[in-house]
């Protein structure tokens, strides 16, 4: 799979990663890592966070959909 | 990595703070709206002089509808016990450190004094007198010991079901908080014509508290009743539970 950014550009370069959210191919360039905490437990226990966070791909469109102002 | 214990006992203190001033407010209001009537029975002191166990179910979904919002709110930064009982059997079947178990129930005790301060100095004090700040007390015809039985059956039911519905965790998420607050309602309405039904020492501790700092009436006598029954109903509950589903 291609970049799909690069590709735009008129670039050839492979993907590495792909937009959790609309599946484009991304390459590093491109790839934005958006971590999210992970909660365990609740009411009646106090929720835990776990240790290590999700890790998430996004594209940057779907990344400025998401967390842009 | 969980919120820090100090945080956590703010929550505990809020959440019972909400669950006193709400369900005992609405407890005290009730008395003060029957104030004058003539009670049908000696059985009756005030509430049900209105609408009979009507009464009752109000006041217990003033506590239910408390506890759920406490719950949907502080569930997952405290656990939200909001009640000494709770803490105390889920502490019995190793879910909550030890550590935990005195600064939680500490701010249960002060969430419930303050409630029942605030309440009074808000409300006047006919919320002493007439009101009696909501205070529990075994109704006539109900021994000290059958009130610790009934206290204990009713706090057993409420940990069954935080059991079922909250710790399994095969339970279906998202309902916690709004089971337990129709359980205790159901509760309330058939056994607070009985004991006042607390289910928790904290709910009780705050009304005595404030009855005796504000010139009403000594109960602490009855205190106990409310100690020992919810606690041994909570614990009970807590491992015949564990003991149904362990494999």
């Amino acid at each position: 799979m291609k970049c799909y950014y690069c590709a735009l550009e008129g670039k050839d370069s492979e993907a590495v990663a792909i937009c959790i959210v609309c599946g484009m191919g991304l390459c590093m360039e491109h790839a934005i890592r958006k971590d999210v905490d992970v909660w365990e437990g609740g009411y009646p226990l106090p929720s835990k966070r776990v240790k290590t966070p999700l890790p998430r791909i996004l594209c940057p469109a779907c990344y400025n959909s998401l967390y842009g102002k | 990595m969980t919120t820090s214990l100090g945080k956590r006992c703010v929550a505990e203190a809020v959440g019972t703070f909400i669950l006193v001033f709400f369900g005992a407010g609405a407890a005290i209001v009730t008395l003060m709206l029957a104030a004058g009537t003539t009670p049908a029975t000696s059985f009756n002191i005030g509430i049900g002089a209105l609408g009979g166990l009507g009464d009752w179910l109000a006041i217990g979904l003033a506590f239910g509808i408390a506890i759920a919002g406490s719950i949907y709110a502080f569930g997952r930064i405290s656990g939200c016990h909001i009640n000494p009982a709770v803490t105390i059997a889920l502490f019995a079947t190793r879910r909550l450190p030890g550590r935990d178990v005195v600064p939680y129930i500490a701010a249960q005790l002060v969430g419930a004094a303050a409630a029942s301060l605030l309440f009074a100095w808000a409300v006047g004090p006919d919320a002493v007198a007439i009101g009696g700040l909501g205070a529990t007390t075994p109704f006539p015809g109900i021994g000290y010991l059958q009130a610790i039985v009934i206290e204990a059956v009713g706090t057993f039911l409420l940990m069954l079901v935080i059991m079922g519905a909250a710790v399994d965790e095969r339970a279906t998420p998202g309902f916690a908080g709004l089971v337990v607050g129709l359980a205790v309602a159901g509760i309330i309405t058939t056994i607070g014509n009985l004991t006042g039904a607390s289910l928790n020492p904290a709910r009780t501790f705050g009304p005595f508290l404030g009855d005796w700092l504000l010139a009403g009436q000594n109960l602490w006598e009855f205190f106990p009743v409310y100690i020992i029954g919810p606690i041994v109903g909570a614990v009970l509950a807590a491992f015949l539970y564990d003991y149904l589903c362990c494999e």
